[in-house]
């Protein structure tokens, strides 16, 4: 590939067109994107540019419960499973514990606090039809 | 006959346009989408980090993509993520989302204060317009027992899973008996808040993020709470000291009258009864005030990081800090207005009603949005004027005050006519729909001025075109009515405030369209003298402001003097002799005919005279307009009479004859002081009469003291008036270019004696 950027002229060289075609694709879309704190935000694709920032519509905020917290629900889980605990079994481990959430609205993540994005879609929508390959993956 | 009845809707449309149907950016108290499922069998996530990060650096620097519906003013209102100032969520490095403080530590009863005391000044806070976000809900014990959801009473505490059967600390039986009583009061105030007219913006902020504030949970369950935690004081009175026991006891008991307060308010019945709790409070507020300083603060147990919880798009914002002396004052200012309130609802007349809403409304500052949506709930519940009398009681009481006293048109037996030709069955037909097409407009005033003040005047806004289609629906009316009551027109000459001699001409009283006509132009008075409290106009236009309200006083005087004459033609030509109770009732209407002339010629006089005088100072430059590099006076005067453009009775006088009435170019400097100074003996005879007046004939009852407060105002501000004009008189006597001497100061409209008159104070320089 040689040069990306738009012209002096203000042409699109096609790896441009496609790359935003691609972004298009992925708009009012359901994103999942989680942050360098390790939070991850759940909303509607928007708007995005350059530097990647990403503009999420009806977003909820969901976090992992604390050191704290988890500890306690590691605890709490141990002690309920003991009376029933057989020997050698690894409760304590495997306990699941929610995400604490929270509804946001409409939010800006900004690009350079951006380390994950990932695309929910529905199973039964991905089997149908050829799936979008970006330009890098051609 | 045209009913124009999509017009009656105007100002009802005003009211449907108010916050609470409007979902606004900040505190949309809307439930948020449905969240979704994080794992879910049918939907797959792709990782797409560099996919997209390498299709986004492809778009040149400021392109974007979005979404064709989506504006960039949208995306103002975004929070941005990892912004410590916007996003709550934002954690310091290494700061925890969790609370460092345990509830469950052990308190001391003068910690227990503090925190009741702190909860009481961010009570207060949120009834005066802040958010729960930043007053009661950045309490760790509230936050505590609100979250997770309490289902019953027993969960209902800051501790948790409690073996059952120990008995409380007590202290903690103190706070959370408290905190319980605290939290349900809120959700009664937020309801009744919610479900009446107030402006979320302005007045009051209902949302709770998704917080239930107990409302599941009945409201004896936690009186017997509050009981028993008092109960448990009286046990251990000895231990943590009597006083300390007393304080922490009038603050529970502060906590069950406000709740029995509310309970018994849904009653709208005798207010003696209603008013018991409210004294109560009142009575306990004091002690409570001075056992503030037993408490001890305890500044860890709020913080805006429960904020992070709750559910919002606000960024964290500060705890609100009231002092206690300011939440002392609001508190009895409360409870003073909770038992003032409750006087509304013993109705002695439709004139007396309007004055009391008028007055309790005037109050400075003015009553809290809690109790002014109580005074709408007293007012319209179901439709239901204060708790048991319908609207066509009041209205054709009102009627019958104004034009109709003792008329045909308003006996009830009409209504049993069952044959069509009977002029009696058309009365009662045209009746009714008069009072249809007039009773939304009629109690739109009162719900006008159960709002905050700015909004009490851009209402009026919109009620003076309602009325205006009002008045033209009742002319139809009238004539139609005139031909059933065979009435035969007399030959009325207006004398009042008419300076030349006019012919007497053969007339009609059209007694609905006057009545209408008197409202608009009260309504249009109100509107410029709320100009005046709101400071509305600059200085240098409070001399056409004052002669145009002058001039709708004028008006209103002529009109008052054509009721007047019909009524006391109608009194004289009854066919059969008159009944004591139906004296009465002639007397009753003039004597409000008496009050309503004396007020518009006061209001008439005094305008005059302060017209007279700030047009004079603006001719000494005492008052000199600021700079208007890009305005004109015929467009100031069009955007100041914007409102009333559309009116076609009273018409809107001419600029030329604005101008020529507020410069008055024709008299001298020294006739203008000689006039306002002749005009002030009559206002303040207006006034001093007024004064004078009985409840009864003021049609001031169970307002009266209030009433009469505003008209002694009126009568200071008059004094006050004597003073400026003989100063300004002396300081002038050099002829025209005199005035240098003079220093003139226009007050604030809350400096003065009464808001609405605004008395240049003239003094002489040293």
């Amino acid at each position: 590939m040689e040069d990306t950027r738009t012209s002096p002229e203000g042409v699109q060289t096609p790896a441009q067109t496609e790359a935003a075609d691609y972004l298009r694709s992925l708009l009012n879309k359901n994103l999942r994107v989680t942050t360098t704190d390790s939070r991850m935000f759940w909303g509607a694709f928007k708007c995005t540019d350059p530097e990647s920032n990403l503009v999420l519509q009806h977003t909820y905020e969901y976090r992992h419960p604390s050191m704290q917290k988890q500890a306690e629900g590691s605890a709490a889980a141990a002690a309920a499973s003991g009376a029933t605990a057989t020997p050698g079994s690894s409760v304590a481990q495997t306990f699941k514990m929610d995400m604490t959430s929270r509804y946001l609205g409409l939010v800006v993540v900004p690009g350079e606090h951006i380390v994950k994005i990932e695309l929910e879609e529905f199973a039964s929508q991905m089997k149908r039809g050829p799936q979008y390959r970006s330009p890098t993956e051609l | 006959m045209t009913m124009a009845e999509d017009e009656g809707t105007t100002m009802s449309n005003e009211f449907l346009g108010l916050s609470i149907n409007n979902p606004n950016l900040f505190y949309t108290d809307e439930p948020p989408p449905p969240p979704p499922m994080v794992s879910s069998e049918g939907i797959i996530a792709t990782d797409i980090t560099r996919k997209f990060a390498a299709a986004a650096a492809t778009l040149a620097p400021g392109e974007l993509v979005k979404d064709g519906h989506f504006t960039l003013f949208e995306s103002v209102g975004a929070l941005e993520i990892m912004d410590p100032k916007m996003d709550s969520g934002c954690l310091a490095p290494g700061e925890s989302l969790d609370e460092e403080y345990d509830v469950a530590r052990h308190l001391l009863p003068s910690e227990v204060l503090g925190i009741i005391d702190q909860l009481l000044s961010l009570e207060m806070a949120w009834h005066l317009g802040y958010p729960l976000s930043q007053t009661l809900l950045t309490n760790v014990y509230i936050e505590a027992i609100l979250m997770p959801a309490p289902a019953t009473i027993d969960e209902a505490d800051f501790i948790r899973n409690r073996n059952d059967g120990a008995p409380r600390d007590p202290m903690f039986a103190v706070l959370r008996a408290y905190c319980l009583g605290l939290l349900k009061s809120c959700w009664y105030v937020c309801e009744r808040i919610k479900f009446e007219h107030y402006y979320e913006e302005e007045d009051f902020v209902t949302n709770t993020y998704h917080r239930s504030l107990l409302d599941n949970i009945d409201r004896d369950l936690i009186r017997d709470e509050l009981m028993a935690a008092r109960s448990i004081l009286h046990n251990i009175r000895r231990t943590i000291s009597e006083e300390m026991a007393q304080a922490l006891g009038f603050r529970l008991e502060l906590r069950t009258a406000f709740l029995r307060a509310i309970e018994l308010s849904e009653l709208r019945s005798n207010p003696e009864s209603l008013s018991l709790p409210w004294s109560q409070m009142k009575a306990v507020w004091e002690p409570i005030n001075k056992s503030h300083h037993l408490g001890s603060p305890v500044p860890k147990a709020f913080s805006t990081k429960i904020q992070r919880k709750l559910a919002s798009t606000m960024p964290p914002r500060p705890i609100v800090h009231l002092s206690f002396e300011e939440t002392y004052e609001h508190f009895r200012k409360l409870f003073i207005d909770g038992i003032d309130v409750l006087k509304v609802l013993n109705y002695s007349d439709s004139q007396s009603l309007l004055n009391f809403v008028l007055t309790f409304q005037a109050q400075k500052p003015q009553p809290l949005v809690y109790i002014r949506t109580l005074l709408q709930t007293f007012l319209f519940k179901d439709m239901i004027i204060l708790g048991h009398l319908s609207i066509r009681y009041v209205i054709d009481d009102d009627l019958a005050i104004v034009v109709l006293p003792c008329s045909r048109l308003l006996d009830p037996s009409n209504d049993d006519i069952e044959v069509p030709y009977d002029p009696r069955y058309a009365m009662a037909h045209q009746m009714e729909l008069f009072r249809q097409r007039a009773a939304q407009s009629y109690l739109d005033i009162f719900r006008a001025f159960c709002q905050n003040r700015c909004r009490v005047r851009r209402t009026l806004y919109h009620a003076i075109q309602d009325w205006e289609t009002v008045q033209m629906d009742a002319m139809a009316i009238d004539r139609l009515l005139q031909v059933q009551l065979e009435e035969k027109p007399i030959f009325y000459q207006p004398s009042l405030f008419v300076s030349e001699e006019v012919a007497p001409e053969p007339a009609y009283s059209l007694p609905l369209s006057s009545w209408a006509l008197l409202y608009k132009l009260r309504l249009m008075e109100w509107i410029v003298q709320l100009g005046f409290e709101l400071e509305t106009y600059q200085p240098d236009e409070l001399a056409g402001m004052y002669w145009y309200l002058g001039h709708l006083a004028k008006t209103r005087g002529q009109l008052v003097e054509r009721i007047k004459a019909f009524t006391m033609h109608r009194r004289a030509n009854h066919r059969l002799p008159l009944t004591p109770a139906m004296e009465a009732q002639y007397e009753r209407s003039l004597a409000y005919l008496r009050v309503t002339m004396l007020d518009a010629v006061a209001t008439w006089e005094f305008s005059r005279v302060l017209s007279c005088m700030y047009t004079v100072l603006l001719r000494l430059k005492l008052i000199v307009p600021p700079p208007r590099p890009y305005s004109t006076d015929a467009l100031r005067y069009e955007i100041r009479m914007k409102p009333f453009l559309s009116i076609t009775l009273p018409e809107l006088p001419t600029i030329e004859a604005f101008t020529q009435g507020t410069t008055q170019p024709e008299c001298s400097t020294a006739s203008l002081i000689e006039c306002a100074s002749n005009a002030i003996g009559g206002a303040r005879k207006s006034f001093d009469v007024l004064g004078k007046l009985s409840e009864q004939d003021a049609f001031a009852v169970d307002t009266h003291e209030r009433w009469l407060r505003g008209t002694k105002n009126c009568f200071k501000s008059i004094i006050a008036a004597s003073i400026a004009i003989s100063n300004l008189s002396d300081g002038t006597k050099g002829g025209v270019e005199g005035g240098e001497g003079l220093q003139v100061v226009v007050p604030k409209p809350d400096k003065g004696y009464h808001e609405w008159w605004i008395v240049p104070k003239i003094t002489q320089k040293r």
